[in-house]
């Protein structure tokens, strides 16, 4: 988003990069400043930080050779981080970045798309038809009885009906609809796990699905071996859960519970595990079908800010499915609706949720 | 927000920070495919054994004790087989373990796919991934069961000689082999779940139609014929020419092991290929 300001001379230029932008009180965040066309080494670095406003702010002090600063925020607020950067060649130039802390009431939806931002979803005319009787032979036997009488005739339904549009990248984007219109076999047609009749749905990068949490686990086996196997699913290198291994246990906040087989567990606390694994890395594609409901309250923030911290995220496209409309309305910017498999709406989130809100009077 | 500072969006500027932990994240496709079969395999391994005091000895233990069982019924009972061949134990054994495998791998191969329903619901995966690690699993068990066949050899003092090497060509072929076959399976019982029980039935039967426990010479001579085509006995013939008789496999033998793998791969696949993407309906 806007929120990084690269700054640059006629030689070089320089960025400045935070390991989280949103933040709760007690967190500690990681400013670090990025020289590209010039030797970071031979650079010197003073940061400064500035509570929204003005009044409140303070320095890394002298300017000097470290480009990285830890900050924690004092307080609840909005920061304005900035490093300044003295190049070898004595020019000087300013980056600089937001940082929100504390409750994320301050989240801003992100901006509708340009139209020439890069398409990671691209839904094109796509309809799918379930046989309904073919789906009911279980045995050769009643297979066989069925062809006999010619009884292998179908009943169609219609599950989706010419569906098309397209997701940007960085977008967040919603899908409603009252239940049984189709929202989650749209989802399920784009995650790749079901083919569509017709039409065609073309992705982009990877796809980290929260669909119904825990999918993949294997009851009998530890915590650990799950996370290793659940990241193996998703595509996670081995290397790369090694390393995050202790951040999955301390997101999740199962730190004592490791060794145990997750059949002991709740469904709350493996639904815990599988979130804190599917986020653990921004993909390109989050996919997240209503998975809030379950875990306590504490939790649900938690996953919520999460996911509010992925939206916020440049290179993550969020798709969302829900009918609590509320959750559709804080986060995406655009929505798409689907009632009876039929596309009824598709705009910015605040026409479209207005037209669904009159749908019930 | 900052229009005070005039600035310029570079978007590299913003890859170059953030790219590094996202691209080592994934792995490319095909190493993906690679790493799941790896961890469901040592998945199927763990739960195997999983609370039982003895473990992994099992998988040697097992084929030793079922070898003892079936050597002292019918080496003492009913007198057939024992005296013409070298060894009867380790005749029995190499059969034995021959068979399991081909029985291990294909059941697991044939509720592969439905055991993995709630996966291929939610996550996309490469559903041959799933037949292929079953085979694998139940090639991992014979590994160990070979641990059994070392003992037994031992025992009796019965060489092993270089033609042992072959014995992983011959343990590929036969893994081709079981994977076709565990690729038709699991399509077949997706469909049609009373494939599951029949096929426990042909697999009994062939085991009494194939010389595992008695030698081919007690047979009529339609039978003799019928051998000459039944993979699993080509295959467990192959397995004791390099172990137990210790002569090299006939080009004949050869070429009947390779069109079998070739064959049962290639009808597998085409058949579960094509109906694959049919799967998600059914499970």
């Amino acid at each position: 988003m806007s929120d990084n300001i690269e700054m640059s001379t006629d030689n070089w230029s320089a960025s400045l990069d935070l390991n989280k932008t949103l933040v709760e009180y007690g967190d500690f965040v990681a400013a670090t400043a990025i020289v590209k066309g010039a030797n970071p080494h031979a650079c010197t670095y003073r940061f400064t930080w500035m509570l929204e406003g003005g009044g409140e702010g303070g320095t890394s002090g002298e300017p000097n050779g470290e480009f990285q600063y830890g900050f924690a925020p004092p307080h609840e607020g909005k920061f304005l981080i900035t490093c300044d950067i003295t190049g070898p060649d004595g020019q000087t130039v300013t980056a600089s970045r937001w940082m929100t802390c504390g409750d994320t009431d301050e989240f801003t939806r992100p901006p509708l798309p340009s139209p020439d931002a890069e398409t990671v979803v691209s839904v094109d005319d796509v309809s799918m038809v379930f046989n309904i009787a073919s789906e009911q032979f279980n045995s050769l036997k009643e297979y066989f009885i069925a062809l006999m009488r010619h009884e292998l005739k179908f009943k169609e339904f219609r599950a989706l009906d010419h569906i098309s549009f397209e997701v940007k990248r960085g977008e967040a984007f919603g899908l409603v609809g009252t239940n049984g219109s189709g929202k989650s076999t749209m989802l399920k047609i784009i995650a790749g796990v079901l083919d569509a009749s017709s039409g065609s749905c073309r992705v982009a990068g990877t796809i980290a699905p929260l669909i119904e949490l825990g999918a993949g686990f294997d009851m009998e086996l530890t915590a650990k071996e799950n996370i290793y196997l659940n990241g193996a699913l998703l595509g996670y290198r081995k290397e790369f859960i090694d390393e995050h291994f202790q951040d999955i246990v301390e997101f999740a906040e199962l730190q004592n519970f490791m060794e145990m087989p997750l059949k002991n567990y709740s469904s709350g606390m493996v639904a815990r595990i599988a979130f804190a694994i599917a986020t653990i890395t921004e993909p390109d594609i989050l996919i997240v079908d209503e998975t809030l409901s379950v875990g306590d309250f504490l939790f649900q923030k938690k996953c919520e800010r999460r996911i509010k911290e992925l939206v916020s995220a440049d290179n993550v496209t969020v798709l969302l499915v829900s009918h609590s409309i509320d959750l559709v309305e804080r986060i995406c910017d655009r929505v798409c609706w689907i009632e009876k498999g039929k596309q009824r709406m598709l705009g910015p989130t605040d026409e479209v949720c207005e037209a669904y809100k009159n749908l019930g009077k | 927000m900052d229009d005070k500072t005039a600035t310029v969006e570079t978007p590299e500027g913003e890859e170059g920070a953030k790219s590094k932990p996202r691209e080592d994240a994934w792995y490319p496709p095909k190493q993906r495919d690679l790493a799941v079969i790896r961890q469901l395999v040592s998945k199927d391994f763990k739960l195997k054994y999983r609370r039982s005091a003895l473990g992994v000895a099992w998988s040697v233990l097992n084929p030793l004790l079922m070898m003892i069982v079936m050597a002292a019924v019918f080496s003492s009972f009913m007198k057939f087989g024992s005296d013409s061949v070298v060894n009867f134990p380790l005749y029995l054994i190499i059969g034995n373990t021959t068979f399991t495998l081909l029985a291990d791998s294909t059941n697991g191969g044939m509720g592969s796919i439905l055991g993995a329903a709630s996966l291929l619901k939610k996550v996309k995966i490469n559903r041959w991934v799933f037949p292929v690690q079953k085979v694998l699993s139940a090639l991992v068990n014979y590994a160990f069961s070979l641990i059994a066949v070392a003992l037994v050899m031992l025992f009796f003092r019965i060489p092993l000689t270089p033609l042992a090497l072959l014995l992983p060509v011959g343990l590929l072929l036969m893994t081709v082999f079981c994977i076709g076959l565990s690729f038709f399976l699991a399509a077949a019982s997706v469909f049609f779940r009373d494939v599951m029980h029949l096929w426990g039935v042909i697999l009994t039967a062939w085991t009494y139609a194939t010389p595992i426990f008695y030698v081919i010479d007690i047979l009529p001579g339609w039978m003799k014929t019928f051998e000459n085509f039944n993979p699993l006995y080509l295959f467990i013939t192959f397995f004791r020419d390099v172990l137990l008789f210790q002569r090299v496999p006939t080009l004949s033998l050869w070429i009947r092991l390779i069109l079998f793998a070739l064959v049962s791969l290639g009808i597998g696949y085409v058949v579960f290929h094509r109906h694959e993407h049919k799967f998600i309906l059914f499970i």
